[in-house]
């Protein structure tokens, strides 16, 4: 027992009741037993305080070294800015400004950045790209930000031990990879074990097939068709949907050319239907479409990803044709019709039978059933032509689908020149948030009138705050002065202002990280 | 470095936003105030060396006109807020940080505020000295006031002596208001440093809490000891405990007396609660002559705190130590260059160690010493508690839960970390890092 610990007795107890132990190396002090424990104890506690000795610890293995370099020091201050709060929306694309020249964020700052992550998912894409190895390195100690460790995947998801002995995440990181790569190699891979797979593991990889998409890959997905799992049908039948050429799309084309027909225009005389050989074009140019939606409904249809009750609002034969079309392959009606999309979508159309009037459903089940079908074969020709009628602007999905299909250069004019037509104000965000930053030019043009005009007029709700958060986001910075010129124009609304601001601390922070 | 700066300057340069940040009163006014520094915000604004002034314009009616005194700092900002500096001086100031603020001369209000303003400061310098009584006007009141500090003593040691009698065990029972009772009689007899010790007695982690009241009333003992013989010690041990029991020693004073000048590493600032008051203790760290000093100040909550040192930095200046048998308490009597940025010299962990102990043999009540470690890494025990280890392998224990940045900073790799040494564990306060330079922690 040590000298110091008898003196702690001492005093729990009292020295009323214990005898103040004995130290030879205190100075003769006072008789009375209290004081005579205290001199004693601050000799102790003195001298422990002094004669403490280190201890041993096991250090922490070193990070591996860093090919990135840091970000300049400005932009790392207005990182530390951005994650204490200050225009917090604008952390990811901090981040991929970064990542973009290849730099990464300073390791005093990790902490923080990862504990965003922890709560919003849409982010750590972002953050693995700019968080560099001391990141992944610093995820691997602390539970809270394993996705990291995952999200960054690294060389342990390419190992083909992973596909045995990995957690979910990282098989499907592994087949993805795999994918991108080797697309065989991953569909001998997923081949492997297929039939020991859970049915919701079995629906995460064949997913994973959307990656390198090619007809080798028409056997494996015909037969997961019969597949237990409804999902796993149904994504099966989804992707062979894209894939031009496959037996699947000749039985769509089968049913879509029953269900769409020609109708050629005789000059005077009444009008006349043509039913023609396959492959054939017409003798003379048709000018209106006949719609016979399927009178019935089989198991064949059923199983190529055709369901009885339509997901939408519509009718079953309604719901039917618009699936049919959705997954018929674009190139049967330019074929059949003779006539290049554009001309195709201006057609009339009208259901069931010749000689009845255009009509309005038929039309939009049409054109949304194609505008599918252009959005899934990424054809640009049709997505123009379709984007130039109306029936496709009330359907969020499919309209955002044509945006996709355009190529990079087109879609920010097609949006600007979509954006200002559709009614719905809650769609519009919609479709815009789906536009990702810099918004420049022509469609900068039509945000800044809709916001001159949703804050000038009476607009009800939330749209015009909406829109100012948005806009905020994704403007090119460029546009600050005419923002600033719009704020002067409506003093006293806040959110508009505040977009001047985002936009002016976006555009230093650009500036930064060029 | 000896650049014969001498002259006081008068014209202060602009200030990163770190600086005007760490005005702050707490937390929340950061981020609102970094809200209200927009541009279109603000009116009529202006700068010149020593103010800032601009009109913020807020949403709606709001109009205030705000103007800064940047030599204390002092604020004045007509809005509602009781903080100070509210949202919008610091917001005015952040703008100004931002280059945002031409230079001008300042409107009639303003210097007239200004004016008044300094002239007061004048009159009453030192108005917020810490702990800090009216220094003694005549020989009979202090003969007074030793005599009833002796005597609170002598009552303070009857009541420890009581204690130990009866055993602490029996005082573990007794409710926390026990040490405010004696820190309020300590109070009375103008101890007023002494009865701040015992009160903090009263929070106390229940970890080991009886072992720590045994250290802590044995060297309270031991202080009322000196203070007894207090004739008989020398003279700059004398001065050790007379402030240790709540003597305090004017500015003046300390500024008379001799001055150390070095270029000072500040290591590290740490903000506590104590006795209503935030104190800030700034640890500076001589490169050349291996002093260590420590620069406190004091303010109000919501008050802001002196920001003048600020952490990473490496000041050429002359302190003036108050005196004392460990002369660590110190002023800046003046600043010779503008601070840079270097790496500190530092010390291993034996080394630090063997200064903590010879610190001890001078003063044997220091409750913290400044540690600047060079080549410590990261390190945990079979537990998982963090550690930093140095090249010899001699360990320390960290006291903090959160080492993340830390960690992150090293990368487990050996940097310098500084911060408050006591056995209990290291607080770390900041590090160096080839790549990063100064952080934080």
């Amino acid at each position: 027992v040590s000298a110091w610990s008898e003196h702690v007795t001492a005093a729990l107890l009292g020295t009323q009741r214990r005898p103040v132990p004995p130290l030879d190396e205190a100075p003769a002090g006072p008789a009375e037993p209290a004081a005579r424990l205290l001199d004693q104890a601050a000799l102790l506690t003195v001298r422990r305080r002094a004669g403490w000795r280190p201890v041993t610890a096991e250090p922490v293995a070193p990070a591996p070294a860093e090919s990135a370099p840091l970000v300049p020091s400005d932009a790392a201050e207005r990182l530390r800015r951005i994650l204490s709060g200050e225009h917090a929306r604008v952390l990811a694309e901090w981040l991929d400004a970064a990542a973009r020249t290849g730099r990464r964020v300073p390791p005093r700052l990790l902490p923080e950045l990862l504990h965003k992550g922890r709560s919003d998912r849409a982010l750590r894409p972002s953050i693995a790209r700019a968080a560099g190895r001391r990141g992944v390195w610093l995820a691997m100690r602390n539970v809270d930000w394993a996705y990291l460790v995952v999200a960054s995947g690294g060389a342990d998801v390419e190992d083909p031990e992973v596909w045995q002995t990995g957690t979910r995440a990282q098989r499907v990181a592994h087949l993805l990879r795999l994918r991108a790569t080797d697309p065989t190699a991953a569909r001998v891979t997923l081949s492997s074990t297929w039939a020991r797979e859970p049915a919701p593991e079995r629906a995460r990889f064949l997913a994973a097939f959307e990656r390198g998409l090619s007809l080798a890959d028409e056997d494996f997905l015909e037969a997961a068709l019969d597949d237990r799992g409804l999902e796993v049908r149904r994504i099966a039948a989804d992707l062979l949907a894209r894939l031009l050429g496959s037996a699947y799309a000749w039985r769509m084309t089968d049913r879509a050319r029953a269900c769409l027909r020609p109708e050629a225009g005789s000059p005077g005389g009444p009008k006349q239907a043509v039913t023609p050989l396959p492959d054939q074009a017409l003798a003379r140019p048709p000018v209106r479409i006949v719609a016979h939606p399927p009178e019935h409904h089989d198991e064949a249809m059923l199983r190529d990803g055709i369901p009885y009750h339509a997901t939408e609002r519509v009718g079953n034969r309604a719901g039917w044709l618009r699936e049919i079309l959705a997954r018929t392959p674009l190139t049967t009606w330019t074929t059949l019709f003779g006539l290049p999309p554009a001309r195709i979508a201006a057609l009339p159309i009208a259901t069931d039978g010749s000689g009845a009037p255009p009509d309005e459903h038929g039309r939009r089940d049409v054109h949304l059933g194609w505008a599918r079908a252009a959005a899934r074969q990424r054809d640009a020709a049709w997505a123009r032509a379709l984007l130039r009628g109306d029936d496709v602007l009330g359907d969020v999905p499919a309209l955002v689908g044509l945006l996709d299909a355009l190529p990079a250069g087109e879609r920010e004019d097609a949006t600007a020149e979509a954006v200002p037509r559709i009614e719905d104000h809650t769609d519009r965000l919609t479709v815009l948030e789906r536009v990702p930053a810099p918004w420049a030019g022509a469609l900068a043009d039509v945000v800044i009138a809709a916001l001159d005009a949703a804050v000038a007029g009476s607009t009800a709700g939330r749209f015009p705050a909406d829109l100012c958060r948005l806009s905020g986001e994704r403007l090119d910075p460029a546009t600050a002065p005419r923002l600033d010129e719009l704020a002067g124009r409506h003093p006293g609304y806040g959110p508009l202002s505040e977009l001047a601001e985002v936009l002016r601390f976006r555009h230093d922070m650009l500036a930064e990280l060029r | 470095m000896s650049a014969g700066a001498d002259s006081v300057e008068h014209v202060i340069e602009r200030w990163g936003r770190e600086r005007v940040l760490a005005l702050a009163p707490d937390a929340s006014s950061r981020p609102a105030a970094a809200e209200v520094a927009g541009p279109a915000k603000w009116r009529s604004t202006g700068c010149d060396g020593c103010a800032v002034w601009g009109e913020f314009q807020g949403g709606g009616r709001s109009s205030y006109r705000v103007s800064v005194d940047l030599s204390e700092p002092a604020f004045r900002c007509p809005c509602p807020s009781r903080k100070a500096p509210c949202k919008h001086a610091l917001g005015l100031l952040l703008l100004w940080s931002d280059g945002d603020v031409a230079e001008d001369a300042p409107p009639a209000p303003v210097a007239e505020w200004l004016a008044r303003h300094r002239d007061r400061t004048v009159r009453a310098p030192d108005g917020r000295a810490a702990g800090g009584e009216a220094p003694v006007r005549s020989p009979k009141t202090a003969e007074q006031r030793e005599r009833r500090v002796a005597a609170g003593l002598e009552e303070l040691d009857r009541w420890l002596r009581d204690q130990v009698a009866q055993g602490l065990a029996h005082a573990d029972r007794a409710p926390g208001t026990v040490w405010d009772d004696v820190a309020r009689r300590l109070v009375d007899a103008q101890a007023g440093a002494l009865a701040s010790q015992v009160r903090e007695l009263g929070s106390l982690p229940a970890d080991g809490r009886l072992e720590r009241l045994l250290e802590e009333y044995s060297l309270l003992r031991l202080l009322v000891t000196a203070f007894r013989r207090r004739d008989e010690l020398p003279e700059p041990l004398r001065a050790t405990v007379r402030s240790r029991v709540g003597f305090t020693v004017s500015q003046e004073e300390v500024l008379a007396g001799a001055k150390v000048r070095d270029r000072w590493y500040v290591a590290g600032c740490r903000d506590v609660e104590q006795d209503r008051l935030i104190a800030r203790r700034v640890w500076l760290r001589g490169q050349d002559t291996g002093r260590s000093a420590l620069v406190l100040s004091f303010a109000a909550p919501g008050r802001a705190l002196d920001a003048s040192l600020a952490v990473g930095d490496t000041v050429d200046a002359e302190l003036a130590f108050y005196p004392g048998a460990l002369p660590l308490r110190a002023l800046v009597a003046a600043r010779h260059a503008a601070p840079v940025r270097r790496p500190p010299r530092g010390t291993t962990v034996a080394g630090l160690l063997r200064e903590h102990a010879d610190a001890l043999a001078r003063d044997p009540w220091l409750e913290r010493w400044p540690a600047v470690l060079a080549g410590v890494r990261p390190a945990r025990d079979d537990a998982g508690r963090p550690y930093l280890v140095d090249a010899d392998g001699a360990a320390l224990p960290l006291r903090r839960a959160d080492v993340w940045r830390l960690c992150s900073v090293s990368g487990g790799r050996p940097f310098t970390v500084s911060g408050e040494w006591s056995p209990r564990g290291l607080v770390p306060l900041s590090a160096w890092q080839e790549e990063e330079g100064a952080v934080v922690l």
